[in-house]
């Protein structure tokens, strides 16, 4: 018996937290919806707390999701947003042909879907896609590594996610600069999949088969972060890494010397240039502006790391 | 680590049948022994100390949890929130290296140094383990499921902890007497890395528990018939309790090693960890069905898949390839595992 009350009481305590959770979405507010990838990465939970931030001043009601890289999942919350009657969808989404069908389905329940940082391989269908240059941002970081390298030597290139468009875009940028210096030697390509545990693993053991690198180029700053790991470990601090994204982690890096170069992706302001431009579709019918929108990245060099803070620089 | 006896009962009979049997209880070995081989031919200084003593390294994350992952697994069970417990652990190591135990109620923060902060995770790396085998023995809820519940509470756990952030740059400071974190990942003892120091420790003590006490010939009777083992006066639930403490306390173990390796806290690390150290357990013998395996075997089995992954990674081999040799070489594990036990049975019948 008392067992059985002790579970009541817990239920009741749950049960109570999901209703305080539900209170928020419970008030008669147009909605706006944000899906992300997991906020365990840095650079999503910017999107999100940009999106979110500038559509409560706008007067929106908020529901935040993350879709985990997961296609099947985020179908799921696009049925969701739907079934709650949202007035816009913005999207960070998780793969470029696998977003379509949802993209899709919102369009045709009457919601627009505004996309940011990955775009979808159909036009049309979102009323706008804001990406990042990741192509102009990759050679931005691959002109630095280059310079920094002294136009020679060998290097690793830690690459992300494989099924993600933009590693193999930034792949592709890197490499689009590189490669006109035949002096600069790729010995090692491997994908640790943005994750700095992997990063950490795979760069310890391309070090021993290759020990006389002289540079490091990730797709991203958690892989960044998980070879310098690597590298601390096996005491070689004269290796040049370069990252992406603008992540503090990596700003602290740089500014510490251990870091070469990361290029920034405006992820705050492009999040919250999505939700303007949702207001503005809801308003008026249209954007104003192409469906294609692209936003330039910057590269974080030590000259301004110190203005650069959660994903957006000061001026 | 071999079970001699079994050999030489299997050696003194001189039938091609025998012969094969014997081949195929030492495949784990030999399996090794292949993958060494083949790596040290093709893939550059894969056969450097200095790069065996990173396999290694490599390895003891993996070979931690699967060691717990044996205990469960010899009485019947199976632990999925292992993975989960490992990135929850990290981030508690995390949060009080860069928070503290804030007691608002005093308005101070209590700041434990890294050997009580180390203390402290792993009680609770226990802890969540004992919950794992409260929710299995007293609730009765299968152990996948109990497990399965556990890896998704863990996981948000961990998320929530930091809101989805890492903890950055773990060093501590010395006015608040918390430095040295790092160490446990960077720091050697007679030029061996920590991490290999405390997998052997960890081993040997599991292995001499397993094979030589009184509790591990009863963890062997719970998987091997649970009823029979109830009848002959042990106490299951206590057994199975038991299992699931100490493999929680296993993957708070290596949850602290990951963290102090990359000095940072991620709440996502450790994922998908629980299927690497099920695999390790299958691939050094154990039986999913309880009651066989050893842990040498496991310790084997763990080095088979990490000698694999770092080996195609010094080849250069594509993540796709990676994946597809690895599932293929679990899944011949259990092909010859069968094939072992159907002759060592028509051996016995012979």
């Amino acid at each position: 018996m008392k067992k059985r009350s002790a579970f009541a009481a817990a239920a009741m305590g749950l049960a109570a937290g999901l209703m305080m959770s539900a209170a928020a979405f419970a008030a008669d507010g147009k909605l706006m919806v944000i899906i992300t990838p997991s906020h365990d990465n840095p650079f999503f939970s910017q999107e999100a707390v940009g999106a979110e931030a500038r559509a409560k001043e706008l007067g929106y009601e908020t529901l935040v999701f993350s879709h985990d890289d997961d296609a099947n999942k985020q179908n799921e919350l696009f049925d969701t947003a739907i079934a709650r009657g949202a007035a816009a969808i913005v999207l960070d989404n998780a793969g470029a042909d696998a977003t379509v069908a949802a993209v899709k389905k919102a369009k045709a329940a009457g919601i627009p879907s505004i996309l940011i940082d990955r775009e979808i391989n159909a036009s049309g269908e979102a009323v706008a896609q804001i990406v990042s240059n990741n192509y102009q941002g990759a050679t931005l970081g691959a002109q630095e590594f280059v310079k920094r390298m002294g136009e020679k030597g060998n290097y690793v290139e830690l690459t992300g996610k494989e099924s993600d468009t933009n590693a193999g875009i930034r792949s592709q940028g890197y490499h689009d600069i590189i490669d006109q210096y035949p002096d600069l030697k790729l010995v090692a390509q491997q994908s640790a999949n943005w994750s700095q545990t992997e990063a950490f693993s795979k760069m310890e053991s391309i070090l021993q088969a290759n020990p006389d690198i002289k540079g490091v180029i990730a797709g991203n700053d958690t892989m960044a972060m998980g070879a310098l790991a690597a590298l601390d470990a096996a005491n070689r601090k004269d290796v040049i890494v370069v990252g992406f994204d603008g992540s503090n982690d990596v700003r602290d890096a740089i500014k510490a010397d251990k870091i070469a170069a990361t290029v920034l992706q405006p992820a705050f302001r492009q999040a919250q240039y999505a939700v303007e431009l949702a207001d503005k579709y809801l308003k008026e019918g249209k954007t104003g502006q192409d469906e294609k929108i692209s936003m330039d990245c910057v590269l974080i060099t030590k000259d301004n790391a110190d203005k650069l803070d959660n994903f957006a620089l000061a001026n | 680590m071999v079970d001699h006896a079994a050999i030489r009962d299997v050696a003194h009979r001189n039938g091609p049948s025998t012969t094969l049997l014997l081949i195929l209880r030492l495949r784990t070995f030999i399996a090794l022994a292949l993958v060494v081989a083949f790596f040290g031919l093709m893939a550059p200084n894969f056969m450097s100390v200095a790069n065996l003593v990173i396999v290694s390294k490599h390895v003891a994350i993996n070979a931690l949890l699967a060691i717990g992952m044996t205990y469960v697994i010899l009485t019947g069970g199976i632990d999925l929130s292992v993975g989960s417990i490992v990135g929850l652990t990290g981030m508690i190591a995390g949060a009080l290296i860069t928070y503290g135990i804030p007691l608002p109620f005093l308005g101070v923060v209590v700041w434990p140094n890294v050997l009580e902060t180390m203390a402290i995770v792993l009680v609770v790396g226990a802890i969540i383990g004992a919950f794992n085998g409260v929710l299995i023995t007293q609730l009765n809820v299968a152990p996948f499921i109990a497990t399965l519940g556990t890896l998704y509470v863990a996981r948000g756990a961990a998320l929530l902890l930091s809101n989805g952030a890492t903890f950055p740059n773990l060093v501590g400071k010395p006015e608040l007497g918390n430095e040295g974190f790092p160490i446990l990942g960077a720091g050697t003892l007679f030029g061996i890395p920590l991490s290999i120091v405390i997998l052997v420790v960890v081993a040997l003590i599991a292995a001499y528990v397993a094979a030589r006490t009184p509790f591990g010939r009863r963890v062997y009777a719970v998987g091997g018939n649970e009823r029979a083992a109830a009848l002959s006066g042990v106490y299951v639930n206590r057994v199975k309790l038991a299992v699931y403490v100490i493999s929680g306390f296993c993957a708070a173990i290596a949850g602290l090693i990951v963290s102090s390796q990359l000095v940072a806290s991620h709440p996502a690390s450790g994922e998908s960890f629980e299927l690497n150290a099920i695999a390790a357990a299958v691939l050094g013998g154990t039986s999913l069905s309880g009651g066989r395996g050893t842990i040498g075997g496991t310790i084997v089995g763990a080095f088979v898949i990490g000698v694999l992954s770092d080996g195609l990674v010094m080849m250069g081999v594509s993540e796709f390839w990676q994946m597809v040799i690895k599932g293929l070489v679990i899944v011949s594990a259990v092909v010859l595992d069968q094939m072992q036990r159907t002759l060592s049975r028509r051996a016995r019948l012979e």
